[in-house]
């Protein structure tokens, strides 16, 4: 995977005293860091440089608002009753599919937040109140869970936080190997590291920057050796020609590599888009091949491959799966429920259901 | 995506003869820039093959009706497993021999997995016989092959 290295760290006036600066620092020895007032509005200066470059530098600034929300799912699809910490915004890898291209197009710095005391006060103070609900809350919806881990040392701050609470699950979802840092501190069931897993022809194409399905797999194994639940994401699934068999030995891979009975849960999802992230896509990747993918206008204005043609690619992952892993919990991301009756001959009756059934297959 | 200049020759030849709006150019656009980078073509080749400029010079053709088959054999391109399970699902619906009275349709690029029926009845024993007409066109084999190809059971390759 390949090293963080930002040209500049720029430091908000007030971040100089956190643990995520200190750790920084220690870290980024070599990196200069500046302190600034206020980081400007709306970040016009990082907007205007670009997606691509804006991931060059690393801004260090308070949150201000809300740190944790529910997932807003997608219209009209089957959702899954999450809930996300945004830690950071923007990631230091570079997918060509990704939807931060486009969600974060007028925001682009790669911003992490310096206050997580103030995370973890509004999180105990969420959980305290609401102990009859469970939640299952991620950290990998505008960021990548674990990439800058190494520099910042989030993970040491929230695990031991989350591992305590009774009504908790935490998802950290990555497609790193930076778990160094997690292999120390005692879980106790309530973290899951979970990987986006694609076979390594689709990572070496698409997902710059990021480790190897090798790295990724060494990663969750050692996880699991530390006591960690694990969760794999097949998604996006992309297709192509033999996308059968690659598909399929990475399935075998990591099957052979980890012990599915600790595997909380597996998603599968095809690649998505919308008709603003394909133009995105085309002036930052033109030669992707994912482009010319059979993609339709759904109902929620993404696109993704025809139904029949999905059905099949999830009904094909589906038996290499339980071929290796009967009894795994499976779900499909933002898909309707006529797509999961096709797939799995049921479908949720409400996000309540799915949620519960998640949070069960956690432990 | 910077398009050669015969590419763009072609383009604009086309655009300029049948007076091609904004958004269909940008479909076809779009569309011939994606088949190109898949199948490492050249649009204009594909956009002075036979096919198309027969459509072009059909005398009996209006301006419309040949911008419409354009697009048509452009998207057979661009989308040819697509295309094949609407061809397939189209001739299965033919064989119900249902139409015109009662209408079957599913919906555009396949999304939703249903089957659309639609008929009127202008008095009793009309809503009877179209509904008797149905019933046994439900037993059928077509439709069931109509309903595993929107569920995904794709048996023939395009």
């Amino acid at each position: 995977m390949q090293a963080f290295q930002p040209e500049e760290v720029i430091v908000e006036r007030g971040s100089e005293t956190t643990s995520i600066y200190r750790n920084l620092r220690e870290k980024l020895p070599h990196v200069p860091f500046k302190i600034v007032d206020g980081v400007a509005n709306g970040d016009s200066d990082f907007s205007a440089r670009g997606f691509g470059t804006a991931k060059k530098k690393l801004v260090l600034t308070r949150h201000k608002g809300e740190f944790l929300k529910k997932c807003p799912g997608s219209d009209g699809q089957v959702c899954c009753n999450y809930f996300v910490i945004n830690f950071a915004s923007n990631c230091p890898m570079d997918c060509s599919y990704c939807y931060l291209q486009e969600y974060l197009a007028e925001n682009p710095a790669l911003k992490v937040f310096s206050n997580v005391d103030d995370l973890l006060i509004e999180a105990a103070k969420l959980l305290s109140k609401h102990r009859a609900f469970f939640f299952r809350i991620g950290t990998g919806e505008i960021t990548d869970s674990l990439a800058l881990d190494p520099y910042i040392g989030f993970t040491r701050e929230v695990v031991p936080f989350f591992a305590e609470q009774p009504n908790a699950l935490l998802e950290l979802k990555t497609k790193s190997d930076c778990v160094d840092g997690l292999l120390d501190l005692d879980p106790k069931d309530r973290i899951v590291v979970s990987w986006s897993m694609n076979p390594q022809r689709v990572i070496d194409l698409d997902e710059h920057g990021t480790a190897s399905c090798a790295e990724r797999l060494r990663a969750a194994r050692r996880c699991q050796e530390a006591g960690y639940r694990l969760g794999f994401h097949f998604d996006p699934m992309v297709e192509y020609p033999d996308w059968e068999q690659d598909y399929e030995e990475m399935l075998e891979q990591t099957f052979a590599t980890v012990d599915w009975r600790r595997i909380s849960w597996l998603s599968m999802g095809v690649l998505r888009n919308t008709p603003g992230l394909k133009r995105t896509m085309r002036d930052r990747f033109p030669s992707t091949r994912l482009l010319t993918g059979e993609q339709v206008l759904c109902p929620d204005g993404k696109l993704r491959y025809f139904q029949p043609l999905r059905v099949e690619m999830y009904r094909k992952m589906l038996g290499w799966i339980r071929r290796a892993a009967p009894t795994v919990k499976v779900y499909l991301c933002m898909e309707s429920k006529e797509v999961w009756e096709q797939v799995f001959g049921f479908a949720p009756g409400c996000e309540k259901e799915l949620g519960i059934q998640l949070a069960n297959f956690g432990f | 995506m910077s398009w050669d200049q015969p590419d763009r020759d072609a383009l604009f030849s086309l655009v300029l003869g049948l007076k091609i709006g904004e958004n269909h150019q940008r479909d076809l656009m779009d569309w011939l820039e994606e088949i190109t980078l898949r199948d490492q073509s050249k649009i204009q080749v594909l956009l002075t093959g036979k096919v198309i400029k027969d459509i072009e010079s059909d005398p009996r053709l209006g301006r419309a009706d040949k911008l419409k088959r354009i697009k048509q054999q452009v998207r057979r391109l661009r989308f040819p497993r697509l295309v094949h399970v609407e061809d397939l699902i189209r001739a299965r619906i033919q064989e119900l021999k249902l139409q015109p009275e009662i209408k079957v349709t599913v919906p555009a690029g396949l999304e939703g997995g249903s089957l659309r029926v639609e008929f009127a009845a202008s008095n009793h024993d009309q809503l009877k016989k179209q509904i008797a007409k149905l019933t046994e066109a439900a037993e059928k084999d077509s439709i069931a092959k109509i309903f595993a190809l929107l569920a995904g059971k794709i048996t023939e390759n395009p």
